[in-house]
């Protein structure tokens, strides 16, 4: 499982989905939300799914959320995968009611269950970029 | 109250190929299905006046399959995608167009070849979602969402989390359908297992091991739909269609609670059943849609064999196995013997509804059967017995 040196992890965003990873790289965790119905949506639509409408914004999101499910990743399927199995998958409810697929990150996996506290963090890729993961929420 | 498609339809041939590691195109699998279930059912190419047709995950079919059957004259045509709940849907739609002389004799063909000879098994499964694509869609390959099985794996670890339901209890379920594979000689994987030895095998996302998930296999099945009428005329037992539905339902992104411990099973089910005139109590053998361990679980509760949470219990003494009081699955099912999709379910359920099962008969009065497609997003059901409608 090679990369060349000037190959991405990610490609480079559209017009469309920049706001998210323009928000990562200000450590903010920024969703779609509709100004006509509230309805909050990940990942990108033009039109809120719910109401149809097409004002439908960027938005900074709480970044905290539970845990709705999650998985232990055993085998390597990326290069960022690698020297760091097992990687905790995670579903996260986010406040604002989207489910967001994830990692789970600073935790022991035998601590990790449905329903647990948790909040966005970000982690730097080595080409550069920042996405979010989540991370238990230590009170 | 009779439904007026209750037993109208009846499978009259199925064709099976050789299934695993055969490494031939799908178009050529697909046409020696369709010649095997002609011949199965006795009648000639000329007869033939329907074609619907499923392809797995290679795209490997597409409309112009007639064109290599060389199937001239048809009455009905068209390619059909409802993933695992395909099968199911191709069986119904087959159904409805003999019952109202849209044509005489449909078949339904599903045919893929995924394993490439020189590349792993799962190669075909998980490629494609690493790079390229959106930014944000490649985002699921970097955390490791790669293929379906992250997504099943945690819907059974909510179940687990939630309802206690424990890996013994999934094991059992691979254990039960392995001990059904040694009495079925299509069957790619026959050797029994234990459960010790079901905890033995790799992980690939927790809580699933290898044994968790359904086989990859090259090959096809055909299965040809005719009036009740027509069939009993026919060179095999009529298994007559007694009743389907299908249930529908796709995750909005949105926080729903329930839609890693619930599907569409129940709507779908619940009609499937109403339209043969029957109860669960009444069925006497399952054959589901088990793509993966936790797939045969959450169908049962759904379907209403136990009560949603109780899955675990319900299938731990074996229930589901050789001997047990619910055959389940009674050619070993995706895990063990083929990997077609929803023709597994279905291919098995026209074997036993015909008595053919050989060492592993099973009572036969009335088999359900389950297509699943997505995370539990597309459903159908299939009603099937060697009785027509009383
Ligand atoms: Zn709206």
């Amino acid at each position: 499982m090679s990369q060349s040196e000037d190959e991405s992890w990610l490609p480079k965003p559209s017009s469309r989905t920049a706001p998210f990873f323009e928000a990562a790289s200000e450590g903010k965790l920024r969703l779609q939300c509709c100004d006509d119905c509230g309805t909050w949506t990940f990942p990108y639509r033009e039109r809120c799914q719910h109401c149809g409408s097409r004002s439908i914004v960027w938005r900074d999101a709480s970044g905290r959320g539970t845990l709705y499910s999650h998985g232990l990743l055993r085998r390597a399927y990326h290069p960022r995968h690698e020297d760091r199995l097992p990687i905790v998958l995670a579903q996260v409810d986010v406040t604002e009611g989207v489910r967001l697929s994830t990692n789970l990150v600073d935790v022991e996996p035998g601590a990790v269950k449905v329903g647990m506290e948790v909040e966005v963090a970000f982690e730097s890729l080595p080409d550069g970029g920042i996405i979010p993961v989540f991370r238990p929420v230590i009170d | 109250m009779n439904h007026p498609m209750n037993g109208a339809g009846a499978v009259s041939g199925l064709g099976m190929t050789e299934m695993g590691r055969v490494y031939r195109s799908a178009i050529d699998l697909a046409s020696e299905a369709v010649y095997l279930a002609i011949d199965d059912a006795g009648i000639d190419k000329s007869e033939l006046d329907g074609l619907l047709i499923n392809t797995g995950i290679t795209r490997g079919l597409d409309l112009h399959l007639h064109v290599a059957l060389g199937l001239q004259e048809l009455n009905l045509l068209t390619f059909m995608q409802g993933y695992g709940s395909s099968a199911g849907q191709m069986i119904q739609y087959a159904a409805m167009a003999v019952a109202n002389g849209l044509a005489k004799n449909v078949a339904c063909v599903f045919a893929d070849a995924p394993l490439v000879d020189g590349q792993r098994t799962g190669a075909s499964y998980s490629g494609g979602r690493r790079f390229g694509g959106d930014a944000l869609s490649s985002l699921h390959g970097l955390y490791g969402f790669t293929g379906a099985i992250p997504m099943f794996a945690m819907a059974a670890q909510r179940h687990m989390d939630l309802f206690g339901t424990t890996r013994d209890q999934l094991g059992q379920i691979a254990v039960s359908q392995r001990a059904w594979a040694g009495l079925n000689e299509r069957a790619t994987k026959r050797e029994p297992i234990t459960l010790s030895e079901y905890h033995d095998s790799p992980w690939v996302v927790e809580p699933f091991h290898v044994l968790d998930c359904c086989l990859v296999s090259n090959g096809a099945i055909c299965v040809i739909v005719t009036s009740a009428e027509q069939a009993r005329d026919g060179r095999q037992p009529p298994v007559y269609i007694r009743g389907f539905a299908q249930g529908h339902r796709h995750d909005t992104g949105q926080t729903v609670p329930d839609s890693a411990i619930r599907g569409p099973g129940s709507r779908s089910a619940s009609r499937a059943l109403a339209m043969a005139n029957a109860s669960l109590g009444e069925v006497t053998q399952c054959q589901l849609y088990d793509c993966y361990t936790y797939t045969v679980l959450v169908t049962l509760e759904d379907y209403g064999f136990c009560e949603k949470g109780e899955g675990g219990a319900f299938v731990e003494d074996g229930r589901l196995g050789p001997g047990g009081a619910l055959p389940t699955n009674t050619g070993g099912g995706e895990l063990s013997s083929y990997y077609m999709w929803g023709m597994t379910p279905i291919s098995e359920a026209v074997i036993q509804g015909r008595g053919q099962a050989g060492e592993r008969q099973s009572s036969n009065d009335l088999i359900i059967c389950s297509g699943n497609g997505g995370m539990l997003n597309y459903h159908s059901t299939v009603v099937l017995s060697p009785e027509t409608a009383s």
